[in-house]
Order: C-alpha cells, then structure tokens, then sequence
C-alpha cells in the first residue's frame, strides 16, 4: 500500500474549454480478416492480424507450445478520446485504443510465465470499445477458430479477462461452452441491465440532490455529445470535491437542488445523502482508505467509524467509478440511438435493505432523516424527475444485448476484490449462489441415478471462487486526527490483483483445463493461503446488485 | 439465494469425522463472544466475558460439562458492525468456536447475520444481547436466541408503570432514531401500551454527545410542561440528558428504559440528580441480601472474578453462563451444534436468577418476557423497595396485556452447578 496525504487529493477541476479543442472523432473500424502473420522468434513467435470485423490482434507463440492456449478479454475501452492532462480521473489521457492486449494490462512478467509453461497467449482490441460485450464474443470465436487453423496441434483453450473482458468471457462460456476447456473471469461485469442501473442510479442520485444541471441523458451525437459528456464529468468532480470539503461540517454543495437544500435545511448532513446514494446504488462503504472500523485515537475513536468512515469510503469509491459510469452511460445511450435505461418506476426506498437501514443508521443520521431523505427520491416529486426510457433505445437495448445468465458451462474460476467500486462483488456473489442451486440439483440428480446403477458417482464442482480480501484494519490518521489517503488497499479499488493473485489464478484456470475439473485439494488452499489476501470462501455473503433485489 | 458450507472436499481430513464437532472435543467446549471492549460504548458490557469466564471456572473446577471443560474466546468490536463482522467470521473460521454466546448490539448481530450467515450455516448465536423485536423472527435467525425482553415488551410495561404510578402526569419521552427507538414507539402505541407524551424527541444515534443537543432537548421538555420523562436510549444518552437538565433546573420524575439505565457509568457522584429514578430489571438487585442466586454468584465472583465488584453486569455476566452451561448439558454426552439449537426447541425450562420466565420453544427463541420496576438508590444500585419485594410483570412483543407474572422461579441448584 502506498500513502499520502488525503488533503493533497483534492480533485482538480475540469477545464472544459481545453477539451472542446481537443477531442477527436473516433474513426469507425473498417477491415479484413488477416490469416497470422508470424515473425519466427525464438523462444517465442509472435503473430499479428485482422479479424473479419477489423479487430487487431496478436498471438505470442512458444516453441515449446503445448497444445493449451488462452485467449484474453481485455477491460472498458472509452469510445471517448480523452487527452492527457484534462481529467484528474484519467491523468494520462484515456484515447480510443484498438491495440490488441493479451494479458492483464500487458503484463509481460505474466505473458512470460504463461509461455515458459508452453502456453500460447492471444487476445485482440476488439473492433469496438466501451460496452462491446456481443462484438467480443463474435471477434473471440472468429479469433479462436484462425488461432486453431494456423497452429492445428491446438487442443485446450481457455478464456480469460477481467472487467469487461470477465463479462465477455463469461458471455463467451455460455454461449460457446464447445470452444472452450475452461474459463478464468476476473470481476466481471453484470449484465447490462444490472450495471447499468448500478451506474445510472448513483449518477441519478448525485444529479437529483447535489446538481440539477447535469444533463446525464439525451446528449447530443458526435463531438458535440462528448463534451456535453465531458461538462458533466466535471461536475460530478466538483460534487465530490465540495463533499469531501464537507464531511465534516455536514454542508451541501452549493449547486444542490432544491430537495437538496431543504434536507439540508432540516439539519440532515451531506455526508449522509452521500452514504445514502451508496447504499441505494450498492456501491461498497469500504475503500482504499476507509477501513469503517478504525478511528483516530481518543474519544471520536468509535464515533468516527460509525459517522463518517462509510460517507468517506463511499466518495473515495464513487471517485473510482464515476469515469466508467459516465462514459458507459454516454456509450450505450450513443449505440441504443437514445435513452435505455428507465427509473421512472424504481421505488427508491425499497433498495435500501433492511440490514442497511440499521448497520448505517448513524451514518444516515437516524430513522427521520431517512424517511426524509428517500421522500425527495418520491416519482411525485417535481424536483426529482426521473428518467424515462425511450421506446426504441429501450426495445433495442432488450432486443440486442445479451444478458449473462451466470450458468456455469466449463470449469470456472472467478477472482474478485471484496470492495471493487465497479464490479460490486455481488455479482460473483450470485453467480455462486446460482451455481449453488444448480450444483445441488445435480448432485441431487446424480444420487437418483445410483439409486438405478448402483453406483454414485460425484459430479465435479465447476466453479471455484478466490475472492481478494482486504487487511483486518488499514485506515490511519495525521496526529490531528485527520484521514490518510491510502492508494491500492488488498481488496479495494478496481482490477486491483497481486501478481501473486494472478499467478494463483493462472495456475487454477490451466490446470482447470488440463484436468477437466477444478483444483480442490490442500495443494490448492496452500497456494491461495500463499497468496495473501486471497481465499476460497462460500460462508461470506455479498448483496447481489439491487436489479436482482428490487 | 443458495449458499452452502464449504465443500468437504476442501475441508482437512480432520473435519470429516462424523463423530466431532467443531469446537468440541472429548475434554473441552470452546464458545466465542464479540462485544466492544474499549471505546465509549464500551462501558459495563466489558465487564461480562470475565464474569461468564468466572462461571465457566467454576463449573470447570467442578467437572465441567460431561467432563469438558469450557473456554471462552473473547473479541473486541468497538461496538462496530464491520469488525463484529471479522470478529465472527475469526471466531468460526480460525478459532472454531461451537457456538458464539451474548454477541452485543442489533445493528452487530443483524450485520453479522447478513454477512457471515449463521443461520443456514447452523451456527448458534446464544443469548444474542439486545432487545429488538425483530431477532425473535425464527425464521429470519433459525439459530439465534434472544435473552432480554424486547424493546417492545419494555415500552407496553413502562406504558402501564406510568399510567399506574403517575396519573395524570404530563408523559415525555426521549428515544434514539434506529431499530431501538421503533420498537419504543411500537410499544407505546394505542394499540400496545398506549401512552401518550406531552413532548416527544427522538435523537439520532451518537448526536447525544454533541455540545448544545441535550440542552435543546430539555428546553422542549422543559416548555412542554413535562412531569414525567422516559428516556429509551442509551447510557451516554441518559448522562447527558441529566447533566442538562440539571443545568436547566429541570426536575421530572425520571424513568429510565433497561438500556440507558446503567447507573453506574452515569456515576451518580457526578449526577445526583439522578438518584431516585425509576428503572428496571428482569433478575433480582444485586444487593438483595435474601436471594440465593445473588449469594451464590457473588461466592462465585470473589473466588473467580479476580476480586471484579459484583454489579449488575457481574450477574448478568454470571446468569448467562449458567443458562449456557445448562443448554450444553440438555444438548447430551456428545453435544453437537445441531443438539445444543435441539434444547432451546424443547422448550427447556433452564432455571435462572430471572423473576420471570424463558420462553424457549419450538416456535419461539425469545428469552426473558418481562420486568419488575424499582429505583436506584445513593449508590446506584436498583431496589424494588426497601423489603426486596418484587412485583414483576410480563408480557408479549404483540397486543398481549401487561399482567403481574406468576412464574415461581426454581431453586438454584446446590453449588450453583446444574444437574
């Protein structure tokens, strides 16, 4: 873990001005299948190409090839090109990027370990970026089948990606159970509908209380589109820089809404309409630098965690995700050709859970102030409009986007931080928690079947999860009592896995693949317990995303 | 959602013996508690693992359970719901405890429920402590047991005591804004106890410690013309509350709910103002010289308690140990998680220093169903009266009346060690 001072994060403002200048039009892809291109190398070759729909892609070859190759799905890709320097979220740029990636962001330490062990390792760009999920999956098959006809001696493949990419893997699995012996999905992405709710309800929720000019829906097509993109992302950075300034004097950004002002008014502090829009939305209370059990020494020691910690571990999360929820919304409601996504009938106040209402009662400031807070969110409140789908975008976005199912095809292991701010672990959660149901019904139908044969016959697990885990405690405090910021907490933050996570999860897909069923022994549960902050774990529950639960 | 324990295929070879249970073994019992041992809402209730330690002892030296001896694994939560969280989950997991008893809280025991699953698990969670309506819910908690009186319970006889006792008074009441203070108002409702309050505030929790609150709160009960002031929340509540009406020359006939009631923290030295409030308990007073529950805990205490004071959470500490040691002997020779939840269902009548009944059954895991009423005296002990007559009463968390009990209690056994 790296720290520095929480003060000097301060979110830098947006200098919309500059962006307008900047921003560049996406150039549609527009190509060919290629056969590989090879350059021969020793010990390992690499071969380049065009999938039918343009795809770039690359193949790292070890001459040693054993027969196993794995195929990588890589993350949200913007279809927004962000120069350098504009966005403090994004401070290196976030360009359109059809680069071919095949491992977790091109890992070579990893790419190296897969060939030493005889493996091929391949992935493409994909020919389109943010959500592509239906692309992706047709761009792997093709992908697949020229990897197969140019090496023949081709006999194991296995998928695997994280994010977007876990999604696409996922997706992939299920529809093409055939093509693959096994399956490696790192915090995958929900289906669209769930995502999409989790992302749009937060920005909804920010817009409705702390800035009512947000636009959020029904941008403009093209550059015009972007910016007004782009104008929005600078002020949900400037809500989340007035909360933080506000944590503990309780004060609301001064662009709040008028719902805004009078709940402040009534004595209700920012800080917990934050926290309420965390709970709402499902995003997690614990983040890089708020543990939610540590407080600074002295008499606020238990008060501070109850009070403050879940508002501040829900900013600092809210501050992951903000870029990939605004763009995603912006993507999808570019490629829907208008507005899919529909709150007009979402009942507010049955997604805050029961468990939520009493664990965060402190934080929400208290039984009135949440039934106050969620009476501004009532569908009759003029100054909370609400979001209403457009026919076509809606019926095209049911008509054209898959929506996993979590059915396990072939052996699948997951790996997934405990507080991702953009996969919530819940989706793993229930993905387990259906394989659950569908693993008893099969052990239920195995039993019946010996009841004929006379011989039982197990059936094995397909799924096994290794769930990244955080410290005990790690929040810490200047000596005036102040927070610390705390960068790359073990089980915080987005993609956030050790190498040593990786390896782990490497060597469980492969020898996934090359068994045909699942690792369970205690040669497994030692190199997990190696690992550090990693376990297999079914007894720990995560709330599945709240499209599931309301 | 389905959820199931950890496959035994991945479970050390040890686990699968049919004939062990986690936790017990053929000389020892070991049970785990979470609850706040440092920090504000630390107070009393860290004094309760050594007292049940000392119980644990003293059956130990005497035999222990069918010759097993009985541990007790102690975690620190802060009072917060995420480290009773890892606490639980360390206690099952790395400590393999049998059973968690006297976990303390409701937004703990309903965070832990959520999160670690005991329930489909098959975990008990004994003696849960708190009074909140909702975890005498079977359903929801299939291994959970309540052991105070819920909150509901305790508003409907506070509504009768004041009806009774105080007459025509002006009735004023203080709550805390969470799952405790809803089951206040359920309690107090027309439907249940039905008092009404002249004025009625209810404070979010941790706002009491803030300067200036208490104070705005006693100038509305001030102007409201109260008589007769209820406070249902917690210690630190209680305190603050008193030291600001004592500023302000407010001078009600004060009762205190069972929760905010500890007069001890509130250390009457600094608060005589609260000497002579009314409150209540379900066992007899820690200073009753005739109870034979009393002497022989305090017997108990001074051998094993390492000289600790006997109070009131030294006997709650104690009773609830008794009350455990009694569950693992109903739970047979051999007792397994499943036979020591099998006891509570049996409706087991375990006999307690309580002056009012268990009500474990098939259908229900409620504890304690009522109190009787006294006040506290110049050294903060609560007496029913200067004969240690008590007049206790009982009732339901439903629309049942409040009615004087008639439960006879059992002797204690001899030596305090159950049969």
């Amino acid at each position: 873990m790296r720290t520095t001072s929480f003060k000097s994060r301060a979110f830098a403002l947006v200098s919309t001005t500059a962006l307008l200048a900047t921003l560049v039009v996406a150039a549609p892809a527009n190509a060919a299948a290629t056969d590989p291109v090879c350059n021969g190398a020793t010990p390992v070759q690499t071969c380049t190409g065009k999938t039918s729909d343009g795809a770039l892609y690359e193949m790292r070859v070890p001459a040693t090839f054993d027969g196993t190759m794995t195929i990588w799905s890589h993350g949200f890709g913007t279809n927004t090109n962000i120069p350098a320097g504009l966005l403090p979220i994004f401070p290196l740029g976030n360009p359109i990027d059809p680069r071919p990636q095949i491992a977790p962001a091109g890992d070579t330490a990893l790419i190296k370990y897969l060939t030493d062990k005889g493996v091929a390792v391949i992935g493409s760009g994909f020919s389109t970026q943010a959500w592509n999920l239906d692309e992706a999956v047709k761009t792997n098959v093709e992908l697949i089948g020229i990897f197969k006809a140019k090496f023949p001696t081709t006999k194991k493949v296995v998928a695997w990606g994280y994010s977007m990419g876990g999604g696409i893997t996922q997706a992939l699995a299920e529809q093409h159970p055939e093509l693959l012996s096994a399956a490696g999905v790192m915090n995958p992405v929900d289906s669209w509908n769930a995502q999409s709710k989790y992302l749009v309800d937060m920005l909804w929720l920010m817009k409705t209380w702390f800035d009512p000019s947000i636009k959020l829906t029904g941008y403009a097509a093209g550059v015009a589109g972007d910016m007004q993109m782009i104008q929005d992302l600078g002020k949900y950075l400037l809500i989340l820089q007035s909360l933080q300034a506000g944590v503990a004097t309780g004060a609301w950004p001064t662009t709040s809404s008028a719902s805004g002002k009078a709940l402040q008014a009534a004595g209700i502090p920012s800080r917990s309409a934050l926290l309420m829009i965390g709970r709402l939305s499902g995003i997690s209370s614990t983040s890089s630098s708020f543990d939610g059990v540590t407080g600074p020494a002295g008499a606020a020691a238990t008060a501070w965690p109850l009070a403050y910690a879940p508002a501040l571990g829900t900013l600092e999360n809210i501050a992951g995700v903000l870029g990939y929820a605004l763009l995603g919304a912006r993507d999808m409601q570019t490629k829907m050709g208008g507005i899919s996504f529909d709150n007009s009938k979402t009942d507010y106040a049955k997604q805050l859970s029961d468990e939520d209402r009493t664990v965060y009662n402190a934080g929400l400031s208290g039984n009135t102030a949440i039934a106050g807070m969620l009476q501004t969110l009532n569908p009759l409140n003029p100054d909370a409009p609400r979001i209403k789908g457009e026919a076509a975008a809606v019926a095209k976005s049911a008509s054209t986007m898959y929506q996993n199912t979590g059915k396990i095809k072939v052996p699948t292991v997951m790996m997934i931080g405990q507080h991702d701010p953009v996969e919530p672990a819940g989706i793993v959660q229930r993905i387990s928690d259906l394989y659950e149901e569908d693993f008893a019904a099969e052990k239920d139908a195995a039993k019946k079947a010996a009841q004929k044969s006379g011989a039982y016959k197990a059936p094995a697990r397909k799924l096994q999860v290794l769930w990244a885990t955080t410290p005990k405690a790690w929040s810490k405090f200047n000596a005036d009592g102040t927070p610390i910021s705390i960068t790359g907490t073990p089980g915080t933050g987005h993609t956030n896995f050790s190498t040593a996570h990786y390896k782990t999860f490497i060597d469980t897909m492969l020898s996934a693949a090359t068994n045909g069923v699942l690792p369970w022994n205690g040669a497994q549960l030692s190199k997990v317990y190696k690992a550090k902050n990693l376990v297999i774990d079914r007894d720990t529950l995560y709330p599945w995303m709240k499209y599931y639960t309301n | 959602m389905a959820a199931t324990a950890l496959s035994l295929s991945v479970m050390p070879a040890q686990a699968l013996s049919p004939r062990s249970e986690v936790g017990v073994t053929s000389t020892a019992i070991k049970l785990g508690i979470t609850l706040p041992l440092k920090g504000s809402a630390s107070f009393g209730y860290n004094q309760l693992p050594a007292a049940m330690k000392a119980y644990f002892d003293y059956v130990n030296a005497n035999g222990g359970v069918n010759g097993r001896k009985i541990s007790l694994v102690v975690k620190d939560d802060g009072y917060l719901p995420k480290q009773a969280i890892q606490n639980t989950q360390d206690l099952i997991a790395k400590d393999k405890v049998m059973a968690v008893i006297g976990a303390l809280g409701t937004a703990n025991n309903k965070a832990v429920a959520s999160a670690v699953n005991l329930g489909r698990r098959g975990i008990p969670s004994l003696f849960v402590n708190t009074g909140f309506s909702g975890f005498a819910d079977k359903k929801a908690f299939p291994t959970s047991t309540t052991i105070l009186p819920s909150y509901i319970m305790e508003a409907k006889m506070i509504g009768k005591y004041v009806k009774d006792t105080f007459p025509g008074k002006k009735a004023c009441l203080l709550y805390q804004d969470d799952d405790f203070g809803d089951d206040a108002l359920v309690g107090f409702d027309k439907s249940h106890g039905n008092l009404d309050f002249a004025v009625k505030i209810a404070y979010p929790s941790l706002s009491q410690g803030v300067a200036g609150v208490p104070d705005s709160w006693v100038s509305k009960f001030k102007a409201g013309g109260c008589e007769v002031q209820i406070v249902f929340g917690v210690a630190t509540a209680t305190l603050y509350t008193v030291l600001a009406a004592a500023k302000a020359q407010y001078a009600p006939k004060w009762v205190l709910g069972s929760v905010g009631a500890d007069i001890a923290s509130i250390n009457p030295a600094a608060a005589p103002y609260i000497i002579g409030a009314t409150s209540m308990s379900f066992l007899p007073s820690v200073v009753d010289p005739k109870d034979e529950y009393i002497a022989q805990f305090k017997e108990i205490n001074t051998k094993y308690n390492a000289g600790a004071k006997f109070n009131s959470w030294a006997l709650i500490g104690m009773n609830t140990a008794f009350i455990t040691v009694q569950a693992l002997k109903a739970a047979g020779k051999n007792p397994t998680r499943k036979s020591l939840l099998a006891a509570f269902d049996k409706g087991a009548s375990f006999p307690s220093a309580g002056l009012v009944p268990l009500n474990y059954s098939k259908t229900s895991n409620v504890g304690y169903n009522g109190y009787w009423f006294g006040t506290f005296n110049r050294s903060g002990d609560l007496v029913p009266n200067d004969t240690f007559t008590y007049t206790p009463y009982t009732t339901d968390s439903g629309t049942g009346d409040v009615v004087k009990s008639t439960y006879k209690r059992a002797a204690m056994p001899a030596k305090g060690l159950p049969n």
